[in-house]
């Protein structure tokens, strides 16, 4: 009775806000169902639509794009950063603040800033390769206009925006490593590369596992840093499957399609979480 | 060698905090500015006309108060509700304990993304679009939350729960002055993240939000990005205004925020 009592308010909003939108969601696959109001019943329509819907198979390889362009790269730039600031000098502290920084912009505040620093002309980037040099003074790079250029613009801004919370995981992962074990081997003759590859790594790959499922997960979930910085063109080259999602909800009024294809984003989300999960107790039935 | 080490990191510490310099500068030169080389982002003339202009003519004060006023409702609510829920799994003995637990691990699986399309037919039955209650209520059920405070009111030993049961501590009391201080330090980590993740939090308010009185940051900001394309320095007054109470924040709270990451993140 008394439990009851201490979990009632979290069952109640979660069981309101999260179970009932699920079960609710399976209805509106079934109908034709408008911003304003149910339509009609449309049986499997929306599924076979979807399955034929080149649009729907292109935002979600948009999405995966986006999860292999990120994850690999995010991974060893938080791996570098935290060998940066593990490395004992007087700038320790400041490293930690300046790499974690930017995390804690918004991510619309990001995304402007990526915006406005790939500008041709005038951006940031554009000037300062000008300036060394690898850009000849008349000749412009046109990040944003570009499929490929503006994977690597998103990619990048994404990067420096969140590297900051896995740099501080791999961070206290590294300082979690005995001192002993580390003069032990350099007594053994071993040197700086030969620490880092045999002690300092095998000891990173469990948080290496959780950050990299994690890091998939958040990645094909991209939405704003696209919607801003390209809009998710040119010609929806970029589009990710979030966009369009909101897009066939609240710009073509179409809340059962859009709900028809969040259940393919539910679905492959799931699997990816059950790894997880899986490779978290692994880990601990191991420990 | 060694310099080779301290020149690869100072040119990193210089890529990562070279775009906010440029944001705040940017944001303090004058408008109509002609940039020819790298340099000229740099020098003066500076003024301060812009912050004005940006502060009386537009809402941006107003959606940094509702972005922190959510933020803060949205971080006390799901860290009580949270405790709540994790200390009755973790410590009290109930018949369907094991049933409930797997019940909050479940909700782990259900990504937000994939279930807001529902949630705004739900929120629109309820009538709570449009509304402060509707910006908050939907993010209150964390199941990360409890998953990872449980672990924590796992970890205080069942004997002193007992002990001091036998002096006559009610549950109530045994969860306020015994579970909650004991983890204190966690209860902190899950409030920090929980504040930056509301915070930021963009999808939902987007979507459920339609009155600009309402609007948070992350969606005030484009909207008003929309009306200043051609120029630099508004759009970088925009940025540089919305971020500056969690910038102050974050210099504030810095030691407590990386603790909380690394306490919390690898738990979770």
């Amino acid at each position: 009775m008394l439990a009851l009592l201490f979990l009632l308010p979290f069952v109640l909003i979660y069981v309101l806000y999260t179970i009932w939108p699920m079960i609710k969601g399976i209805e509106m696959t079934f109908y034709k169902w408008t911003l304003i109001k149910k339509m009609s019943y449309v049986g499997w329509d929306n599924y076979n639509k979807m399955f034929h819907d080149r649009e729907v198979w292109e935002a979600i390889w948009h999405s995966t794009l986006f999860v292999i362009l990120t994850t690999p790269t995010m991974v060893v730039l938080a791996i570098v950063l935290a060998l940066i600031a593990n490395r004992k000098s007087r700038l320790r502290k400041l490293y930690r603040t300046v790499f974690f920084i930017p995390s804690v912009l918004s991510v619309a505040v990001a995304s402007f800033l990526g915006l406005f620093i790939f500008q041709p002309y005038m951006g940031f980037v554009n000037t300062f390769l000008h300036l060394i040099r690898i850009l000849p003074e008349n000749s412009e790079i046109f990040w944003l206009t570009e499929v490929g250029l503006s994977w690597i613009a998103v990619s990048a801004i994404t990067l420096w925006w969140t590297v900051g919370f896995n740099f501080i995981l791999y961070l206290s992962a590294m300082q979690e490593i005995p001192d002993e074990i580390v003069e032990a081997a350099r007594l053994d003759g071993a040197n700086n590369w030969n620490v880092f590859w045999n002690v300092t790594l095998p000891h990173l790959s469990p948080i290496t596992k959780t950050i990299t499922m994690l890091q998939i997960i958040a990645s094909f979930k991209v939405f704003l840093q696209i919607y801003i910085i390209t809009g998710g063109g040119p010609l929806d080259k970029t589009r990710p499957i979030i966009q369009l999602i909101y897009q066939t909800g609240f710009r073509e009024n179409d809340l059962g399609y859009a709900a028809t294809m969040s259940y393919v984003v539910f679905v492959i989300l799931l699997v990816l979480s059950a790894i997880q999960y899986w490779l978290n107790n692994r880990k601990e039935a191991r420990a | 060698m060694k310099w080779i080490y301290r020149i690869i990191s100072l040119i990193a510490a210089i890529f990562f905090l070279a775009p906010i310099v440029w944001m705040l500068i940017v944001s303090i030169k004058q408008e109509g500015m002609k940039i020819v080389t790298l340099v000229d982002w740099f020098t003066p003339p500076y003024s301060f006309a812009v912050y004005d202009e940006i502060l009386s003519t537009t809402k941006l004060m107003n959606w940094t108060f509702n972005s922190f006023f959510v933020a803060a409702c949205v971080t006390i609510l799901t860290v009580a509700v949270a405790a709540m829920a994790s200390f009755a799994i973790s410590k009290i003995p109930f018949r369907y304990r094991t049933a409930m637990f797997f019940f909050v691990l479940a909700g782990l699986l259900i990504p937000g993304e994939a279930v807001i399309i529902p949630l705004y037919q739900v929120a629109k039955d309820m009538s709570i679009l449009n509304s402060y209650q509707g910006l908050i209520l939907p993010a209150l059920a964390s199941p990360v939350a409890v998953i990872v405070l449980k672990s924590f009111f796992d970890g205080v030993p069942n004997e002193l729960v007992e002990s001091v049961q036998i002096d006559g501590a009610g549950v109530w009391r045994i969860f306020w002055s015994i579970m909650l201080p004991l983890t204190r330090p966690a209860l902190a980590s899950m409030a920090i993240l929980t504040f930056i993740g509301s915070w930021n939090n963009f999808l939902w308010p987007f979507l459920s939000v339609t009155d600009d009185n309402l609007f948070t940051l992350p969606m005030g900001i484009p909207t008003l990005m929309n009306q200043y394309s051609e120029d630099y320095v508004k759009p970088m007054v925009i940025n540089t205004l919305s971020s500056l109470p969690i910038l102050l924040l974050f210099i504030v709270f810095e030691r407590q925020i990386v603790k909380g990451i690394s306490l919390t993140g690898i738990k979770g």
